[in-house]
């Protein structure tokens, strides 16, 4: 159970690396801001999987601010977006 | 068994996930990019913390963090694109090529001319109205 909670966590990685290549290209910074918003969920999922895999449920915090304050970068980037300051 | 179970979630909510990085990569323009970043949410990470619970257990920390997250992830994320394709359309990011409908700038014609349409109607009206105080 443990070695699939890993796998798991490492493909999660993986994906977000994939998502790297749009925040390298985007051509506006909405798309960077997109791609870096799904980051922060594989990030948030990866984490969860490792405190899983660790067997250390300290970690499982950190998935959490991963989670909602990814969400606070959005709203931070789309406020600048709004009032065309970016 | 159980194992089996997390296996098949992980799998479904991995293969989501993929297919939403493979289209923020291929998609044309920044709103349907938005789209596919709202799958790889509700498809994609649910499944995966649903396996998460299955294989630890329903009495656990993991559990209780696991749900808490995708609650979390469920609220906040349909929010955030929202806002960010509101502020991306308003900043005047452009659609794809091939787009077919801008129902938002039709709307806004369609209320400009009301407007000016009243307006008309307000000026004939003031204009009979000096007429009529003339005479």
């Amino acid at each position: 159970m443990r070695t699939v909670f890993g796998v798991i966590s490492f493909a999660e990685i993986a994906i977000g690396v994939l998502l790297m290549v749009r925040l390298a290209l985007g051509p506006t910074v909405a798309d960077r801001v997109v791609a870096l918003n799904t980051i922060c969920t594989q990030a948030a999922l990866s984490v969860l999987f490792y405190a899983a895999y660790a067997d250390r449920s300290i970690y499982l915090d950190v998935g959490l601010w991963f989670a909602s304050f990814s969400y606070l970068g959005a709203i931070v980037f789309a406020r600048y977006l709004e009032r065309e300051l970016l | 068994m159980r194992t089996a179970i997390v296996i098949v979630l992980a799998c479904v909510g991995l293969g989501f996930s993929l297919s939403g990085a493979v289209g923020i990569l291929r998609m044309p323009d920044l709103y349907s990019r938005i789209q596919c970043s709202s799958k790889t949410i509700t498809m994609g990470a649910l499944p995966v913390l649903i396996a998460l619970v299955v294989g630890e257990g329903l009495i656990s920390s993991y559990t209780s963090r696991a749900l808490l997250t995708g609650f979390l992830l469920l609220l906040l994320n349909p929010a955030s694109s929202h806002a960010l394709a509101r502020a991306a359309y308003k900043a005047g990011v452009p659609m794809w090529s091939g787009a077919v409908r801008d129902e938002a700038a039709e709307a806004r014609e369609r209320r400009e001319q009301d407007r000016q349409d009243s307006e008309e109607g307000q000026d004939r009206r003031d204009h009979d109205h000096e007429e009529g105080t003339g005479t």
